[in-house]
């Protein structure tokens, strides 16, 4: 399996958020195959970046991507298909 | 000191072509720069920077069309007595945005080859960049050493994209490689542009045809977040839109 880089791991933790509702932090780790430790800076990022939202529901904490996350989506993959296409 | 500038031998039409040229390369570099500010990867900028070149390059040939009648035939060995004991600024002019027209092409060329091939050891591109010089000097003499250079830069560039787009097969990994199969056909036809004038402009209408076709990559770019992000992005603001109201 080739290795991902940080922006291919923020894409996919990005979207496990846009095809859920708002997820959990276990459900995140698993989805985006990360362990507890790994996940952490990313989730930082994200937050600070207001990529996500953390929200909490009956005393849990759940993640949630914004319309900024959203648009991030969308410009990796117009800067995917750019890399692909020129082979960098 | 007086400025006489033409049209040049083609009523401006390889200039006019030349300013498209420009343009697409801006907007590649542009679009590189956008992702290197993003992602912070050196590639992107090498790339942008080969692009931005590119573009200059095509800047001081327009210069140099404009010139063209003040064309000083070098026969002496000695090049820079020869042009600079030239009285005509003119002449001085076209020789110099010629020589750069030259130097910005090939190292844009160049940077995308490096690029490319992944050669990032100091010694590989030093060799690369002196040999660039020495094909730049000897083109003050003949001219068609420039455009074999050039051949063999694309030759490579051209094999490296036609395996990129074995390996991804999309619509526009086959739109980069046409374009630089394209721009090195261009300069096969180049390299007998003195024979016939028309062979000139079918190396120019080439060119042009090779750089609409990376156009065309970065427009079907632009249509892709019309037709797949639109969507995905509407469907998912509108949820989250939901959620902030229900708090």
């Amino acid at each position: 399996m080739v290795k991902r880089n940080r922006l291919e791991v923020i894409r996919d933790i990005l979207e496990i958020l846009q095809k859920n509702r708002q997820v959990k932090i276990t459900h995140l780790i698993y989805k985006a195959n990360l362990s507890n430790n790994s996940i952490k800076p990313y989730m930082e990022y994200l937050l600070k970046n207001g990529f996500m939202q953390e929200v909490s529901d009956r005393d849990k904490k759940f993640f949630k991507i914004t319309p900024k996350g959203n648009e991030f989506l969308i410009e990796f993959s117009k800067m995917k298909i750019f890399s692909e296409s020129f082979g960098l | 000191m007086s400025f006489t500038l033409s049209l040049g031998r083609f009523y401006g039409i390889d200039s006019l072509i030349e300013v498209l040229i420009i343009l697409v390369a801006i907007v590649i570099s542009l679009y590189s720069h956008k992702i290197y500010k993003i992602i912070k990867e050196q590639n992107y900028k090498y790339f942008s920077w080969a692009f931005l070149f590119i573009a200059v390059s095509f800047t001081f040939k327009i210069l140099s069309n404009l010139t063209i009648y003040q064309r000083i035939r070098i026969e002496r060995i000695n090049f820079v007595y020869t042009v600079f004991s030239q009285p005509n600024y003119m002449q001085i002019l076209n020789f110099i945005s010629f020589i750069l027209y030259n130097i910005f092409y090939l190292l844009g060329f160049l940077i995308l080859f490096l690029i490319l091939t992944k050669t990032d050891k100091k010694e590989k591109i030093f060799l690369y960049m002196y040999l660039s010089i020495i094909a730049i000097l000897f083109s003050i003499y003949f001219n068609f050493i420039f455009h074999l250079t050039l051949i063999l830069i694309l030759v490579f560039l051209t094999m490296h994209f036609y395996e990129n787009y074995k390996n991804h097969r999309t619509t526009n990994s086959i739109l980069v490689y046409i374009a630089f199969l394209l721009m090195l056909i261009s300069h096969i036809f180049m390299v007998f542009s003195d024979v016939h004038s028309l062979i000139y402009m079918i190396s120019e209408g080439l060119m042009l045809i090779g750089f609409l076709f990376l156009l065309t990559n970065q427009i079907k770019l632009k249509k892709f977040t019309y037709n797949y992000g639109k969507k995905k992005q509407a469907r998912s603001n509108k949820r989250y839109l939901r959620n902030t109201a229900k708090k």
